[in-house]
């Protein structure tokens, strides 16, 4: 055994202790900071834990239990969108692993289109970029764009927010005691970065199985999975699997194919669409009749949009794989339905094209190779996510 | 004119109390019948001819002010405003207007925002051709424990019942029936059973969804029916782009839910795939049963009592060539139960079903009345029937299509013959949605 693994053993020793602390049941108003869920999840935020890099947090100090509590409050308040009907918490929902599992893409204000799928916020404190296109990098600013997208919550301003927060009742005081200030900008992002970066869990099976030396704790196909994923698959040259942590992204952009396949359909769509009006009814439905009742659909140029560099067009940020058997739908436009169908894609090469990352090409894989991965994809479920939905449902919106 | 006069059938009975209500609140309410016959039987009704028709018309960018209001449409015979719009309240942007209903006493209108949650009530009785907004309810969400999207509004003695269409956790389909006083203060929240928690009702196919959309009862059976859309996510939502959603369209509802009205208890629930849209209970004293209409798989289903005094779930009879999609929308049963005008939006067509046999359902007639059309109210003598077209901002067509209209005809058996169009986008109003008849004739003695 190396001395990292020795370090990683130990380390897992107290996470563990600091994990099954933080999952007590919520008893928010509780004497000191560690006795309320707020105090909890601070403390969760700020341990280490097993298989997870060092939280990405540019003042640590600032992320305490009246930080945290603020930055739920906020996420889930309507009252932050022109009308007063969209929250945060509405695309990132809790009891959806705080993605959602029900729309390939989000929904905006009054019912608008936003043309990507809504990513998990899990683990979101422990990324350098955000967004599909990696268009922010910090949490502290990552907010406002979403808070003024005209097909997102649609404020005029993001002055008009942080007169709202200065201003609604019961926010009084809130900001004082949490930052020693009142509302801005800064203290606004630093709230909402402070509760997101609690949105850590406990370990997963394979977190066990690779950092806690339970060699128990993935079956023998799983295992096969995961070296198929290390290997002949290709997998964790994106999505890195290290020795002493696993983020399993790169946090890098790549041209699988997908994002260029999918903008091919939007400009060349098929004569008909494949329409399932209940289960296992399903109807050929004429373009012409399905662009009768469709708004023109916005191109996706992925991180281009950013860098106006052609060299990015339709490459999207290699997205983490922990938790993805409770995301569904994936990619960055939520087209494919089942991780099956994910493994499938990969194994046929993606969709080649000019550009396509050479690190995407035709895999050979077995049927048996295919349900591996798959397994091996399933044992990256975090435990106690349940406890994550308490502290967010810990007391209804304020604005309902 | 308004026929103001009580009939001596079983609705006397059955209204007899509501109307006596009525009578006392206003001092000199004579009590009349239905108008849109899909009215909440606890309410006085008109009979004759109704003087307005209250639009509630979804604000529509770039279009007039842009804001949600109510446009009040003249339609006293022989007015020099005949078919035209007489009055117009904003209120304030776009909330999703789509539904409103009367209290049972009928001096007010309650309309709902599914967007914003926002319940509008307006005094109808104060001055019928010029409705004034009376109170707003924006608590909905907060009263209710979590339902999200106020539809349905149906009048009980003293109650608003009013059917959501969703929830606050995850806005999908899930959702209940919120109970108001007529003043507005929340009385009790019922979820719609699921499979996970039936409270106490029977899984007739083993299924229940928890979804919501319409709500209706027959009173003298004590049976209250439910049907099912689904949620914030789908109905806000581009239409085109749901379509092409394969997550998204596994979102909708498969379930009408049979209630105890008296004490709002589920009882069973049925399986009527496809989104099963609004409820229409036949009038006659043996008419124990009621249509629905399923929105994706564009099929007529009754409900109804079998011998043994149990309900059953039937589907009945296809709508135009469900395979084409056509989307039934809205449906109207003629007071006689003989016929029902159902809606296709797609198509903009209304057809006329013979429903003499409700169990065989035949189509008699068709017309197209514009690109798209939604709802259908007819008087109560089915002598005139009136038209409107938007569906929801985001489901309505794009372009040349999206027509917005109020469109009355006369029918005499034989044809629609137009006799009033009223252009909601050349007027400034926006997207024309649910009618509501309204008449002086209500609130006077003469």
């Amino acid at each position: 055994m190396t001395i990292s693994h020795i370090a990683s053993r130990a380390m897992w020793s107290v996470a563990c202790v600091v994990v099954a602390l933080s999952v007590r049941s919520a008893d928010p108003g509780a004497g000191a900071a560690t006795e309320t869920w707020a105090g909890r999840a601070a403390s969760r935020a700020l341990a280490g834990h097993p298989g997870l890099p060092q939280l990405r947090a540019p003042d640590r100090a600032r992320l305490t239990p009246e930080s945290v509590a603020l930055g739920r409050k906020i996420f889930f308040d309507r009252r932050l969108s022109l009308n007063g009907t969209i929250s945060c918490g509405m695309c990132h929902v809790p009891e959806q692993a705080f993605a959602s599992n029900e729309l390939s893409t989000a929904v905006g204000f009054e019912g608008r289109s936003v043309k990507r799928n809504a990513p998990t916020l899990l683990y979101i404190g422990h990324l350098d970029v955000l967004f599909h296109d990696g268009r922010e990098t910090s949490l502290e600013t990552q907010f406002v764009g979403p808070l003024v997208a005209h097909n997102e919550m649609a404020n005029p301003s993001i002055g008009r927010v942080v007169d709202l927060l200065r201003t609604l009742p019961d926010y009084r005081g809130s900001f004082e005691s949490a930052f020693g200030a009142p509302a801005g900008l800064d203290s606004i992002g630093a709230a909402l970065a402070a509760y997101q970066r609690t949105l850590i869990a406990g370990p997963s099976r394979f977190d066990r199985w690779r950092f806690g030396g339970e060699g128990k704790a993935l079956t023998e196909e799983e295992q096969r999975g995961f070296a198929l994923f290390s290997g002949k698959a290709g997998c964790a040259r994106c999505h890195v699997a290290g020795t002493r942590d696993a983020m399993f992204t790169d946090q890098k952009y790549h041209d699988t194919g997908y994002g260029w396949w999918r903008e091919h359909i939007r400009q060349s769509p098929e004569a008909t669409e494949p329409v399932e009006v209940a289960p296992g009814v399903r109807f050929n439905l004429g373009r012409d009749v399905v662009a009768s009742v469709s708004a023109p659909q916005q191109a996706d140029l992925g991180r281009y949009e950013v860098t106006l560099d052609p060299r990015d067009l339709w490459s999207f940020r290699t997205p983490s794989l922990r938790n993805a058997a409770l995301t569904a739908p994936y990619m960055h436009d939520g087209g494919i339905r089942t991780l099956a169908d994910v493994v499938a894609f990969y194994d046929a090469g993606g969709r080649p094209h000019a550009r396509q990352s050479p690190l995407v090409r035709p895999l050979g894989l077995d049927a048996a190779e295919r349900a591996a991965l798959v397994a091996f994809l399933g044992t990256l479920t975090s435990a106690g996510i349940d406890e994550l939905v308490r502290e967010a449902r810990t007391a209804p919106p304020d604005n309902w | 004119m308004t026929e103001n006069r009580w009939r001596p059938d079983r609705r006397q009975v059955i209204a007899g109390p509501a109307a006596a209500l009525a009578l006392g609140a206003t001092g000199g309410l004579v009590p009349a019948w239905a108008d849109e016959t899909c009215q909440s039987p606890y309410m006085p009704m008109i009979t004759g001819q109704e003087e307005y028709i209250y639009l509630w018309t979804l604000g529509m960018e770039g279009v007039g002010d842009g804001s949600d209001k109510v446009v009040t449409i003249n339609v006293r015979p022989g007015s020099s405003t005949f078919g035209k719009a007489v009055a117009s309240v904003s209120v304030g942007g776009r909330n999703e207007a789509h539904h409103a209903g009367f209290n049972a006493d009928r001096r007010f209108m309650w309309t709902g925002g599914l967007d914003t949650n926002r319940i509008f009530i307006f005094d109808v009785a104060s001055d019928p051709g010029k409705p004034k907004l009376s109170k707003t309810i924006d608590t909905f969400v907060k009263d209710s424990g979590g339902a999200v999207g106020p539809h349905t509004f149906y009048a009980l003695p003293g109650r608003m019942l009013i059917s959501a269409l969703s929830n606050d956790k995850d806005h999908g389909g899930r959702t209940a029936l919120v109970e108001y006083t007529d003043e507005g203060k929340f009385v009790a929240t019922h979820w719609i059973p699921t499979k996970e928690d039936p409270r106490g009702a029977t899984l007739v196919d083993g299924f229940a969804d928890g979804y919501g959309y319409d709500v209706r009862a027959l009173i003298r059976k004590n049976v209250m029916l439910t049907s099912s859309f689904t949620g914030w996510s789908n109905y806000m939502m581009d239409f085109g782009k749901m379509l092409q959603d394969k997550e998204a369209m596994t979102r909708f509802g498969q379930t009408v839910v049979q209630w105890d009205l008296h004490t709002r208890k589920p009882r069973k629930v049925f399986k009527v795939p496809g989104a099963p849209l609004e409820i229409r209970f036949g009038w006659g004293p043996a008419s124990n049963w009621a249509f629905t209409s399923t929105a994706l798989t564009s099929k007529l289903w009754l409900i109804h009592e079998d011998e043994k005094g149990e309900w059953q779930a039937k589907e009945v009879a296809d709508i135009g060539d469900p395979s084409k999609i056509p989307l039934p929308v809205d449906i109207s049963i003629a007071s006689d139960d003989k016929s029902l005008w159902v809606n296709t939006f797609m198509d903009g067509k209304t057809r006329l079903f013979d429903i003499s046999n409700p169990m065989k359902p035949k189509q008699v007639y068709e017309k197209r009345i514009g690109a798209q059309v939604n709802m259908v109210s007819q008087s109560w003598d089915g002598k005139r029937v009136y038209f409107t077209t938007s569906l929801l901002a985001n489901w309505d067509k794009k372009g040349a299509d999206n027509e917005q209209f109020i469109k009355g005809f006369a029918w005499d058996g034989k044809e629609l013959k137009e006799t009033f169009n009223v252009d909601f986008l050349k007027e400034g109003y926006g997207r024309a949605h649910l009618m509501l008849f309204g008449s002086s004739k209500l609130y006077s003695s003469t």
